[in-house]
């Protein structure tokens, strides 16, 4: 049961994070209709412009030095010589580094929007109006320019980046079971709980929501109806960059920085077929399903397993629901 | 009007549908509709935008299943047969926008039609040798004689379909339909958007096919000239419910009709049978 | 000048060797493909090899995406599945005569073609890719497992067999060029053929409007699976002639890379036309080795400068299907066309 309740707990943090990302690519399906293959290398570049900003910038010689280690006398009052591993010294480390996590943060929001804009702008609109197919098989394309550029320019492997908020065990009890978890899980649940959440509401009440969810149904009515809508696209995209940015900055900090982000994304796309291509509530389910579901698959059957689960999983709901938990079924007229 | 049925069936049903109902959620689209098609008559369903007249092709040519009533074809009970199951037993029809091959010529669209009569063999087919060369050639013949020559296609039949005028799109899904060879021929909308004359060559050809080979014909139109004109019988639907049935000279004195046309049957009747003559 | 060509019967009109410029084009092609082998370097012929098995493989893509309109991201799997089933048929036995397991591991492929096609009953275009991806990563990661790896090897490969032609066997590139060349040119006119008769165009009409096929008497979803399981075929019989090819294969050969080579060669080309293929492939497997030339011409063969090899040729496939897409999505083929349209009335028009 203890064991039960602990893969739980980790289905429903990769299960959120698999929502943070999945975000973007609904965003963009919504307004644009074009099903985003690449997003998960628009990440993986998030994740690389965070690592830029947050480690290679502050660490280089033009820098002031408190951008890389900011210690205060008060702050190392504060951690005095708390032992390690506890929550004040991971408060401590996490307040001196917080100088390099905003930097990179911000850098990484920007660096991103910069390029989901040229993407839209370069890529994307030329093909407006193009099949479904072409679309896509543009962002297939989009695929391999990231990864090949991300090749190219950062030819680092596997580095640490430092992680968004404080990472210390929390150890707790359930039905008087022994469970445990990182803090750090929690705040970038917490994060992508947010971001999700904030983002259906501005859909829901704001007019740039509203001119979404118009675009969404018709885009040329949209249009005629005097909805700018290659602005709705730049904002999808704009969306879509900023929160992949979040997102690859925690997948960094959680995995290492690895091309393999690339291929989480393409994993988060079979989940969100599951949910439903236009439907935020339905994509939070899968995603949550899916975290669920590889976890316990990594308790019984081993990490290879799990690796698939979102496959298999897609494959399955797509003969049973061809679209998805809650996606709106388009009615072809005759 | 004039006909020349086929030797032995004068008279003899070829479809019947009886008591279909057809509903999406809430709305009706069709509500106990009934009536019959004898062999080599032309039927027109006519009504308001709206009435559920290609919902009733639809449910007869098989992309929607009726949730009550039956669908005869020759005596044989089609209601839930599959579309290209009916194709083969000899149903075609066209359809009210477009349906065209759009990346096809003209000749290949119209060779499609042909599709339920062929019997080529994969491997046959693959290393085109015998059969597959022959019964190609054959019906590539066959398509020049009876379709293309009599439809007046032969100046585009290497066209691509995309670039030809609507008056002729129209034409070679007309063309494509009759590849089949059908016995019953439904035709949805055949002379809308098009001028006068475009219109009167549309009717004559109609006219040509129900001469020629006896096919029945269900035809839905807004045009009451030409229904008036051409057809044997009328089926008026209005929100789904048949109200009328009959010769055209019974529907165009039928105040039910004259009030889905008009509204209200206060006004003066001469006045609505000028709107429908 | 050719203004135009004049035929007198059906049957001419319906060729596809009819007219002389095509006719002489194949003989021409056909010689030059013969002849190749004996002036070639064995790297050349290894290219030439590897183009000719890809050529195979397109074409069977061709047929799903281009011909019948459906995606597929997943033809990589296919391609595992033949190189695996003939690696597995010469284990077990060693000495079967290569067109037998050719044949089979054609088979075989098919079989998992059809099982691929399932969920195009159901779903089409973009949920019929992601369908198609997944299946990818499922087949790879039942490969790599280890209650197959005495067939499979598992992560790790396995080493594959060479034909064995009557005690001959294939070892030098240019023996195994003349065992792939006859295969790839066969299976080309095949679906060339299949795509003028009855069946091939049955497929055309469904990519092109599919309930307009379906009341022509055009049976969908049986079509569908069909279209999948001779598009798996080729690619099965891809995956066997590759088997024989290359000394060894890994599991990582045959994934979502793979898959998207294989559509990038289509785009390139252009889809649904018999040459598409063939100028795709080309085009595409030739690029990483011009810019191998290239980057050793800069760097004057300095080994560390490869590096940048490998992520420039995926920068430069990338920005070739965005580039094919935005500005020639019909692909090389309509160049192509171009070019003899331009040729047929030249000096009089454009």
């Amino acid at each position: 049961m203890g064991q039960f309740i602990q893969y739980m707990i980790n289905g429903v943090i990769s299960g959120s994070l698999l929502a943070l990302v999945a975000l973007g690519i609904v965003a963009v399906f919504k307004a644009t209709k074009v099903v985003n293959f690449a997003h998960g290398h628009l990440i993986l570049f998030g994740a690389y412009f965070y690592f830029t900003f947050s480690v290679v910038l502050p660490d280089a010689s033009f820098m002031p030095d408190w951008v890389s280690s900011w210690e205060p006398a008060w702050l190392q009052a504060y951690a005095g010589n708390a032992p390690m591993f506890s929550p004040r010294a991971a408060i401590a480390s996490w307040v001196s580094d917080l100088p390099r996590i905003l930097l990179g943060l911000i850098g990484a929001l920007a660096a991103n929007a910069v390029l989901a804009l040229m993407i839209e702008r370069f890529v994307m609109r030329p093909l407006l109006g193009q099949s479904a197919f072409a679309m896509i098989l543009s962002t297939v394309g989009l695929i391999w320019v990231l990864e090949g550029s991300a090749g190219l320019i950062w030819t680092a492997e596997a580095e640490q980046v430092p992680a968004l908020g404080p990472n210390f065990p929390i150890r707790f009890q359930l039905f008087d079971q022994n469970l445990f978890m990182f803090s750090g899980s929690l705040v970038n649940l917490l994060v992508a709980l947010f971001l999700f959440a904030s983002l259906m509401l501005v859909l829901r009440y704001t007019r740039s929501g509203v001119a979404i969810r118009a675009t969404a149904e018709d885009q040329s009515t949209a249009y005629a109806m005097g909805i700018n809508v290659p602005r709705v696209f730049s904002t999808a995209w704009l969306v879509a960059s900023t929160t992949g940015a979040v997102a690859g900055a925690i997948l960094a900090s959680r995995n290492g920085l690895s091309p393999a982000i690339g291929l989480f994304g393409l994993s988060v796309l079979a989940v969100v077929l599951m949910g439903g291509l236009d439907s935020f509530a339905g994509v939070l389910i899968a995603s949550m399903l899916v975290g669920i579901l590889s976890s316990m698959a990594q308790w019984k059957l081993g990490g290879g397993v799990a690796e698939i689960v979102p496959y298999v999983a897609v494959l399955v709901v797509i003969l049973i629901r061809p679209h998805g938990f809650m996606g709106q079924e388009e009615i072809e007229r005759i | 009007m004039s006909y020349i049925p086929l030797p032995g069936r004068e008279g003899m049903t070829v479809l019947s549908v009886t008591q279909a109902s057809l509903a999406f959620g809430g709305i009706k689209a069709l509500d106990d509709v009934s009536f019959t098609a004898e062999s080599g008559q032309i039927t027109a369903i006519i009504g308001p935008n709206g009435a559920g007249k290609t919902s009733l092709f639809n449910i007869i040519s098989g992309f929607y299943k009726p949730q009550q009533g039956r669908i005869l074809f020759d005596e044989q009970d089609i209601t839930h047969l599959r579309a290209d199951k009916r194709a083969e037993l000899g149903i075609a029809r066209t359809f009210q926008n477009i349906a065209l091959f759009r990346g096809m010529s003209v000749l290949e669209n119209i060779k499609l039609g042909g599709h339920t009569r062929l019997n080529t063999g994969f491997w046959s087919a693959g290393f085109f040798y015998g059969e597959a060369r022959r019964e190609e050639a054959r019906l590539r013949a066959e398509i020049e004689r009876e379709v293309i020559d009599f439809l007046e296609l032969d100046h585009i039949r290497k066209a691509p379909v995309a670039a030809l005028p609507y008056g002729l799109q129209k034409r070679v899904e007309l063309g494509r339909a009759l590849a089949m060879k059908p016995t019953v021929l439904l035709l949805d909308e055949p002379v809308a958007g098009m001028n006068r004359e475009e219109t009167e060559d549309m009717a004559r050809f109609i006219l040509d096919i129900q001469a020629r080979w006896g096919t029945t014909i269900l035809l839905v139109e807004h045009d009451m000239g030409m229904v008036m004109d051409i057809s044997n019988q009328v089926v008026v639907l209005n929100f789904g419910r048949q109200i009328a049935l009959g010769t055209p000279d019974q529907v165009q004195a039928n105040p039910a009709v004259i009030e889905a046309y008009l509204g209200t049957s206060d006004r003066s009747e001469t006045k609505a049978e000028e709107a429908l003559a | 000048m050719i203004t135009g060509h004049f035929k007198t019967d059906y049957s001419a009109d319906e060729g596809i060797w009819s007219i002389w410029p095509k006719r002489w084009g194949l003989v021409a092609a056909l010689i030059a493909l013969a002849i190749f082998p004996f002036i070639a370097s064995n790297y050349a012929l290894l290219l030439a090899g590897q183009i000719g098995i890809f050529i195979v493989a397109v074409a069977g893509l061709n047929v799903l995406i281009g011909y019948t309109g459906l995606m597929s991201l997943g033809h990589g799997a296919f391609f595992a599945v033949g190189a695996y089933t003939t690696v597995a048929i010469h284990h077990e036995w060693p000495l079967t005569f290569p067109l037998i397991t050719l044949v089979i591991s054609t088979v075989v492929t098919a079989a998992f073609g059809v099982l691929f096609g399932l969920p195009s009953l159901r779903v089409k275009g973009l949920y019929l890719a992601v369908a198609t991806l997944s299946a990818n990563f499922i087949i790879l990661f039942l490969i790599e497992q280890e209650w197959l790896a005495e067939w499979t090897g598992g992560v790790s490969g396995i080493e594959t067999p060479n034909a064995v032609f009557f005690g001959y066997e294939l070892v030098s590139q240019q023996a195994k060029y003349f065992f792939i060349m006859p295969v790839m040119v066969l299976m080309l006119l095949f679906a060339q053929n299949l795509f003028r008769t009855r069946f091939g165009r049955a497929l055309i009409a469904i990519r092109d409007k599919d309930y307009s096929a379906e009341i022509l008497g055009i049976a969908l979803f049986s079509h569908k699976l069909k279209s999948f399981a001779i598009s798996a075929a080729y690619c099965g019989a891809a995956g066997s002639l590759w088997a024989y090819f290359f000394p060894a294969i890994l599991p990582e050969d045959f994934g979502l890379n793979m898959s998207i080579t294989l559509v990038v060669c289509l785009v390139a080309g252009g889809m649904g036309r018999t040459l598409g293929p063939i100028f795709g492939t080309i085009l595409i497997l030739l690029v990483p080795e011009m810019l191998k030339i290239v980057a050793a011409a800069i760097t004057g063969g300095d080994a560390t400068a490869q590096t940048w090899v490998s992520p420039t040729r995926d920068i430069l496939f990338g920005l070739m299907i965005i580039g094919f897409l935005i500005f020639e999505p019909m692909g090389l083929v309509n160049i192509w066309d171009r070019f003899w349209r331009f040729m047929s009335r030249w000096p009089f028009a454009k």
